[in-house]
């Protein structure tokens, strides 16, 4: 240790500050065996949602005919006539997430987030490091969802037609769309950050969308709902083009900066732990 | 300059006062003696000047600086309650990621410089869930030396530990005071804390009801003769026809007389009363009585 300690304090730039906590929540996500839980979850659902809605006899009927009807609805639809309209890869979003609560809710149970904010972490930094940690997770969850709805499409014989172009675009959307989920999750985790079970009960509350099928038995079926209430991940269908894309975009950028300065609102006003 | 200067420092938890104007000044390269009973205001004090929890009113120096400068905060070290580590990652993980935080350039080589210094480099590997206790302090000690810190906050670190870890933790803090850092230390266990602290604070009910340094203390804290007989109580009696000033020290099973100007007359006049002296010494008395003491002329007691 230096004998004569020099009164001279760094202030680091916020590209330098984000990458070494980038860092530190990448090394947690690849070393936490939750993360590769998930994963396997996300690639077990579609077989799941195939194996109970695809094959002829099954208890609801075979609702799914074609395989990519796992990934996303035809139509961007909010009034649920039946479970195949629900059952897609927006399930993805409310397994992470319950995910991004767990990933969260041990920084404040290890208390890790004392030594963190000791340092030259801001509120801020904190919140984009997570939302965009959380947002990758979900993106690789997207990833092992498309593997497992392609495996069980073809294990149970469904059809594999589509507009390719059209699906391109809906899974774009999809994993476009993890980022302002995530920014979301993060938002609920700061809100919640002393009640662990809170945190969980409230991302699956709003990751399973319960509020805009609500508001959808309400007001109707709505694109508007989409943009304005939910976001866009719905919006991303099989019959979606490139403007589906950037509405995705869109949506979930301003979800992000939203729910970013919200979360960085309330971290800095209320008392971190 | 002073580390930490704090002025009319207040803090509310809903209607319940926490602070209510605390002054305290930690002059630099000083290990600061922190005391008080549980609640009364302690860890509210080390978190604010962290930047963990809001103050409501006043204001937080550290090196004449705002402690809501990120700058200047980051320069601090923190050890408060216990350790915020990963438990399922080892201990040269946890270390690592808060060196990653704080963007230290040779990380290997400092998590290997602390660990050194709390005695701690054969359990990098192990991890932290299954360290004990003494081991989890050690290791937030070392957490908080990451970056070599101007300032240290450690709440009560020494808290279960061993004798032996006591030593160890005792020649960690030294050790650290000596390379130029500033220590505020929060403990109850006063008798350690004597050992090292430079300078002391004692709040209660949220201010500070003294602050001095170790030299004051020293001073203020009156020298007595002790002494043992056979029967202490009949002694006492024959002591107190010439002395004013005779406590029982039930505890230790001694008689303390506070107005003898030396051993040798009480001993004289013990002896020529026909009293037969087992024991007989100087002796002073230290924080915990002194502390005790305040404490208890606090709550006219």
């Amino acid at each position: 240790m230096e004998q004569n300690k020099q009164l001279k304090f760094e202030s680091p730039s916020f590209i330098t500050r984000i990458k070494s906590m980038l860092s530190v929540d990448f090394y947690r996500l690849f070393h936490t065996p939750l993360f590769y839980i998930f994963i396997a979850i996300a690639a077990i659902i579609p077989a799941m949602i195939i194996g109970t809605t695809g094959m002829e006899g099954s208890q609801t009927g075979a609702i799914f005919t074609n395989t990519w009807q796992a990934i996303a609805v035809e139509k961007p639809l909010y009034v649920i006539e039946n479970i195949g309209q629900y059952a897609n890869m927006n399930m993805v979003f409310i397994f992470g997430g319950i995910m991004v609560s767990i990933f969260i809710g041990h920084d404040y149970k290890s208390g890790y987030v004392k030594q963190l904010f000791t340092t030259h972490a801001k509120k801020q930094d904190y919140m984009i490091s997570k939302s965009l940690t959380c947002a990758f997770a979900m993106v690789c969850m997207c990833g092992t969802y498309l593997v497992g709805t392609v495996l069980a499409g073809a294990l149970v014989g469904l059809s594999f037609k589509v507009n390719f172009g059209s699906l391109v675009c809906a899974l774009l959307g999809k994993v476009i769309m993890s980022l302002g989920w995530a920014s979301l999750y993060t938002f609920l985790n700061v809100i919640f950050r002393k009640y662990f079970a809170v945190s969980i009960l409230s991302s699956f509350f709003f990751g399973t969308g319960i509020l805009i099928i609500g508001a959808a038995a309400i007001l109707g079926n709505s694109a508007v709902l989409n943009i304005f209430l939910y976001g866009s991940s719905v919006y991303a269908c099989l019959s979606s083009n490139f403007v589906s894309v950037l509405v995705c975009l869109l949506c979930s950028v301003v979800w992000s900066v939203i729910y970013n300065v919200l979360g960085t609102y309330i971290l800095n006003k209320s008392d971190v732990y | 300059m002073n580390a930490i200067e704090i002025r009319n420092l207040t803090k509310s938890f809903g209607e319940k006062l926490a602070l209510s104007g605390l002054n305290m000044t930690v002059p630099e390269g000083s290990i600061y003696g922190f005391i008080g009973e549980n609640g009364s205001g302690k860890s509210t004090t080390e978190k604010i000047i962290c930047g963990l929890i809001h103050k409501t009113g006043g204001s937080v120096k550290l090196y004449d600086k705002d402690h809501t400068d990120i700058d200047v905060r980051a320069s601090v070290g923190v050890l408060i309650e216990s350790p915020g580590c990963y438990p399922g990652y080892s201990v040269w993980n946890n270390l690592m990621l808060q060196a990653t935080n704080l963007r230290l350039k040779n990380k290997e080589d400092e998590v290997r410089k602390v660990l050194k210094l709390v005695r701690m480099e054969g359990a990098a590997s192990n991890k932290f869930k299954n360290c004990s206790l003494g081991m989890k302090q050690r290791i937030g000690i070392a957490m908080a030396l990451l970056g070599n810190p101007k300032l240290l906050v450690l709440d009560e670190p020494i808290n279960g530990l061993d004798a032996d870890g006591m030593r160890i933790m005792r020649e960690i803090l030294t050790d650290i005071a000596k390379s130029g850092s500033t220590v505020l230390v929060s403990s109850h266990i006063l008798g350690e804390l004597e050992k090292i602290a430079t300078h002391y604070g004692i709040i209660r009910g949220g201010k500070m009801i003294v602050e001095m340094t170790a030299e004051e203390l020293e001073n203020s804290c009156p020298t007595f003769v002790a002494l043992q007989t056979k029967d202490l109580k009949n002694t006492k009696e024959v002591l107190e026809k010439k002395y004013s000033k005779v406590r029982y020290d039930e505890e230790k099973e001694y008689l303390r007389v506070y107005d003898a100007e030396s051993p040798e007359e009480v001993a004289k006049f013990l002896y020529d009363n026909k009293i037969i002296i087992n024991e007989l010494k100087t002796d002073k008395i230290g924080l915990e009585e002194y502390y005790i003491n305040l404490m208890n002329d606090k709550e006219g007691k």
